[in-house]
């Protein structure tokens, strides 16, 4: 090793290798955050790491280019750009996080910044060569330099997938090494004020660079939550917490699909064999329904279906959530979708929870549809209970029928016949029946009345799904679908709730 | 029991100071809630020792008094009601109920004592009638009750907090060694004998109410020794187990194991035997205002009878009757009654004041004192894993019961729930701690409920919003050894003329044997005219 002429020197050099193994490791991380982002967002992790990564290394050759231009003041400008290197890329993870949603060039955005970041770091290299050029033996410096860069991107790119992802996060990990990046800095800064003129100016921003990336580290979380980006896999167009639920729309081409909590509820391109199915095998077979009762299905679709019968004179829908029938009320894509049912004026609309509702009912009606969402809690499953169904069968006219959604007989076999025989331990006969609907799967549905119920010749105009003969097909189950049970779902043992959690899981595993 | 509330009332305004190294989250916010202190009121019951109610302002007659309006005097007075109008209940709160009295706020009903009833046992002719009349059971397969869906206990019922866990149930399995499992199973299984156990006189050992069990010598000598000295005898020496029989006495019977005689505690576990249609036989009825709902019905009839706020101070022999000497507080003025019958709906400590011939009253019958705190909590608790929040949620280890969850039995959605918080105060010198008790401060009790709370709930300061705090004095009777001695299974207590209604008088304080207290006092009262 060569001999310093000074230990200040010595320190000066150490410092600043420091400082391009601190810049190394940065460099490498923004660039795995950018890669592992972009997979996460748009799929497809090999083409989005490559892609990512040639830029990225591209960009760092415009920034060695560009060093070039560089004249004056190398120690000033190095301190700065590492600044601006912390705050792009500390920020990054973060930005592409909010903006994912908002923005259509996604993909511009996202490549924008990896050159931004790329070419910041690129220019740091050969600055800090030039800095120390006069320091070290041109042999001596480049074999240091490297040596640091590369170890730097070993340790990077170890951390980054056993440690930091796990333990940090996407987010924390990329504003982590933000701050890491602006404190080194801010040492380099600070030990060599003397050499500096702005150190004062310096020394500020790095401070608020700091705090900047500090608060968004602590706030990581509240990011997260923010982006519902890694959950669906179509864009997200419209977003919302209503205190009973979150509202997530979106839109693929001319599909929309509505999520609740998570859980698809509907896709645009085949609603219509699932709100047909509900509907009309019941309606059509009632002789003059005129009161129709709806609980759940805020989204207006099926009272698009019932609003098809001219005999139908009044429709109540109830819905817990406002925020759900508003957006269905008012959103233009979605008006046109349940053909602005909820604006019929035969339909009162009342958010109120279903079961506090039905107990202090008065009327009777023709026609009740149970869309309520799959019993996967305890709050949902008591929708499910005898006491729910001996309720409904007191709001049920004599000639009157009520169809219930019922999960898929297919998924959760055991759920689809607890719920049939809950609705027959109330007293109603019960038709099960079910449809294939491509975005859910084979779903079913339970079809009760007081009296036996007859199909229907005929059913309204214009029907895609439902007609004479292919109602028929729906009422008969094939033995993969089929299953006996005495079990039904009470208040107090919930054992719908229970059976459903383990269908799903055993499903979905 | 007395009942009047005495309230003082407070705004904590208590700030967290937010770090921001201890917290990755965003501030705290500083916190506001309101607190509140109250309890039976004493002063009024206290005047007892001082007698000073002066002279007799206004005179009365009526053929029966019933004295105390908890659970056993209005089960008196319904009992009566179908036979006579001509009788009042003389009640010292400003409400009945006893120890099933209940609260409410703008969230939810939520009990303030007393808040659950087993599935009831198919021997007890007149409780089935009251549960039929109060829709508590809507008809009958196979001979067998189909109880009311709404108000069995919703599942989930209970959970418990071990090992940092949210476990199903309150027997403790959740990382207890294999052993200590071994050996709550054998526990189990010697209950389940005693529960099928029929004496030498063919009596069920262990029954409900307390007076129709077995005589059986081999059986009562359990009566001898502390639960404590049983689980030692039988070599039950898991820890777990211990712990969750000591939660079953001071939940029940609010002692300790030492304190607790072994035929009680046993009596908890194999005296159940009830069975439904629609529920296993381990299930329970509740409602969000607990056993205050029942109180509701068990009075719906008799209200008009009902005199509250008056305070009997001397109950006195004269010819062809008594005299009844009570406070109206209401008009604040004593009152003589002229009347044929009493019917004592009172704890025996309160007999012994106001009898004239208090000769054959217990007088070492020892009271639990109580704490039981309502907090009302916005959005949901901040959870620890495990089992979703239950009716039933009890902290492994705590000198505390745990809290249930008023809005369980609510059907609709809300976003603030009022949780019931319960702690028995232990203890074997009952006098020295009722006074320690009673002197608490309002912040003694917040932090007691505060520090159990934060174990599966750390943020639960953040979400509170408000507390109400309730003290009760003299909580529930201690079944100590020998209380059989005094209990109506060896004793029927016979005075002339006056009926004994308490549950004191069985020595276990539960719903099931004040209600049969009550209306046996009221059917001896009317056959003896």
């Amino acid at each position: 090793m060569k001999d310093s002429s000074s230990s200040e020197s010595n320190k000066f050099q150490w410092l600043l290798l420091l400082s391009v193994f601190v810049v190394a490791t940065c460099g490498l991380i923004y660039e795995l955050v950018a890669g592992t982002l972009a997979s996460y967002l748009l799929g497809d992790s090999v083409t989005q790491f490559s892609t990512i990564i040639g830029t990225y290394l591209f960009a760092m050759g415009i920034g060695s280019y560009l060093s070039r231009y560089f004249k004056n003041n190398l120690l000033y400008w190095f301190v700065s750009i590492e600044l601006l290197v912390g705050m792009v890329g500390g920020f990054s993870a973060g930005f592409l996080f909010i903006l994912f949603e908002q923005i259509v060039y996604f993909r511009l955005l996202l490549y924008s910044l990896v050159v931004i970041t790329g070419t910041l770091v690129g220019l740091e290299l050969p600055l800090l060569m030039r800095i120390l050029k006069d320091k070290l033996e041109f042999t001596e410096l480049v074999s240091r330099l490297f040596t640091f860069d590369y170890i730097g991107a070993l340790f990077a790119s170890l951390l980054f997938p056993l440690i930091l992802i796990p333990q940090l996060g996407l987010l924390r990990t990329s504003f982590f090494f933000g701050a890491l990046n602006v404190l080194v800095a801010w040492l380099v800064a600070y030990r060599f004020k003397a050499q500096l003129n702005s150190f004062a100016k310096l020394q500020w921003s790095a401070f608020v660079c700091l705090a900047l990336l500090v608060s968004g580290f602590i706030l990581a979380d509240k990011l997260t939550t923010l982006s519902e980006s890694l959950t669906y896999p179509d864009p997200v167009v419209y977003t919302k917490s209503s205190p009973y639920q979150r509202i997530v729309l979106t839109k693929k081409g001319d599909d929309f699909r509505l999520f609740l909590n998570g859980n698809l509820q509907f896709s645009s391109a085949d609603e219509y064999r699932y709100h047909e199915a509900l509907v009309h095998p019941g309606l059509a077979a009632l002789k003059n329904p005129k009161k129709i009762l709806v609980l759940g299905g805020g989204d207006g679709l099926a009272v698009r279906e019932i609003l098809k019968y001219q005999t139908i004179e009044k429709i109540t829908l109830v819905d817990l959530d406002p925020a759900v029938t508003e957006l269905f009320r008012s959103n233009q894509s979605l008006k046109h979708i349940n053909n602005n049912a909820l604006a019929s004026p035969k339909l009162s609309i009342v958010n109120q929870d279903a079961f506090v509702w039905i107990r202090s009912c008065a009327e009777q009606f023709d026609f009740i549809v149970i869309d309520f969402p799959d019993p996967s809690n305890f709050a949902l499953g008591k929708l499910y209970t005898l006491a729910f169904y001996n309720q409904i069968n007191k709001i049920l006219s004599p000639d009157g029928a009520v169809v219930i959604q019922s999960t898929s007989p297919f998924v959760a076999r055991k759920s689809f016949w607890i719920i049939n025989e809950t609705v027959s331990k109330s007293g109603l006969l019960t038709k099960p029946y079910h449809c294939y609907v491509p975005s859910f799967g084979e779903w079913g549905f339970i079809l009760a009345s007081k009296h036996e119920l007859t199909q229907s010749n005929s059913y309204p105009q214009g029907l895609k799904f439902i007609s004479k003969n292919s109602v028929e097909e729906l009422f008969s189950f094939p033995p993969d679908m089929m299953e006996k049970t005495s079990l039904y779902n009470t208040l107090n043992n919930q054992v719908l709730v229970n059976t459903f959690e383990k269908e799903w899981a055993a499903y979905i595993k | 029991m007395i009942s009047r509330r005495d309230f003082f009332k407070k705004t904590i305004h208590a700030s967290i100071a937010s770090t921001l190294m201890g917290s990755l989250h965003s501030c705290t916010p500083s916190i506001s809630y309101t607190q509140t202190l109250s309890g039976p009121n004493a002063t009024l019951g206290h005047r007892l020792r001082s007698m000073d109610f002066g002279s007799i302002q206004k005179k009365i007659e009526t053929e029966i008094v019933i004295i105390g309006g908890g659970v056993a005097g209005l089960s008196a007075a319904r009992f009566l009601k179908k036979n006579t109008d001509n009788f009042l209940l003389l009640e010292i709160g400003e409400e009945t109920g006893g120890n099933a009295l209940g609260g409410s706020n703008s969230i939810s009903s939520y009990p303030l004592g007393a808040h659950y009833l087993p599935i009831p046992n198919q021997n007890d002719p007149e409780l089935i009638n009251f549960l039929e009349e109060a829709n508590v059971i809507t008809g009958y397969e196979n001979n067998t009750p189909v109880l009311n869906e709404y108000y069995l206990c919703f599942d989930p019922k209970e959970r418990l907090f071990i090992n940092n866990y949210w476990q199903e149930g309150l027997v403790p399995h959740e990382g207890v060694p294999l052993k200590d499992r071994d050996e709550i199973r054998r526990f189990h299984e010697e209950m389940n004998i005693y529960k099928n156990y029929i004496g030498i006189d063919g009596k069920e050992a262990f029954c409900i109410p307390v007076a129709r069990s077995s005589k059986d010598e081999a059986i009562l000598k359990l009566d001898t020794i502390t639960i404590d000295q049983y689980l030692s005898d039988k070599g039950f020496t898991s820890p777990y187990l211990r712990w969750y029989v000591g939660y079953c006495c001071a939940d029940d019977y609010g002692t300790t194991l030492k304190e607790t005689s072994a035929w009680a505690c046993i009596h908890y576990f194999a005296s159940r035997k009830g069975k439904a249609a629609n529920a296993s036989s381990d299930q329970i009825l509740t409602w969000p205002e607990g056993n205050h709902w029942l109180i509701k019905q068990l009075r719906k009839t008799v209200i008009p009878n009902i005199r509250h706020q008056s305070v009997v101070f001397a109950v006195n022999k004269k010819t062809n009757g008594f005299s009844v000497l009570y406070f109206d507080a209401v008009n604040n003025m004593s009152v003589e009654i002229t009347t044929k019958k009493v019917i004592m709906a009172t704890p025996e400590y309160i007999n012994k004041r106001i009898l004239e011939d208090s000769s054959n009253i217990s007088t070492n019958l020892d009271y639990s004192p109580w704490m039981v705190s309502n907090l009302t909590v916005n959005g949901s608790l901040t959870e620890k894993r495990g089992e979703t929040l239950c009716w039933d949620n009890v902290v492994y280890g705590s000198q505390s019961l745990g809290y249930v969850n008023a809005a369980h039995q609510q059907l609709g959605a809300s976003d603030k729930k009022v949780i019931t918080f319960y702690h028995p105060v232990l203890g074997s010198d009952t006098a020295a701690i009722r006074k320690r008790t009673q002197s608490r401060s309002i912040d003694f009790w917040k932090t007691t409920v505060l520090n159990d709370l934060k174990k599966p709930h750390p943020t639960i300061e953040e979400e509170l919003e408000e507390m109400n705090i309730w003290i009760w004095g003299h909580g529930i009777v201690k079944p100590k050894p020998g209380f059989l001695s005094h209990s109506t299974i060896n004793l029927e207590r016979k005075m002339n003329n006056i009926f004994f209604a308490n549950s004191d008088i069985s020595g276990i304080s539960i719903f099931e044997e004040a209600f049969y207290n009550g209306y046996q006092a009221a059917q001896q009262c009317i056959k003896s005219f």
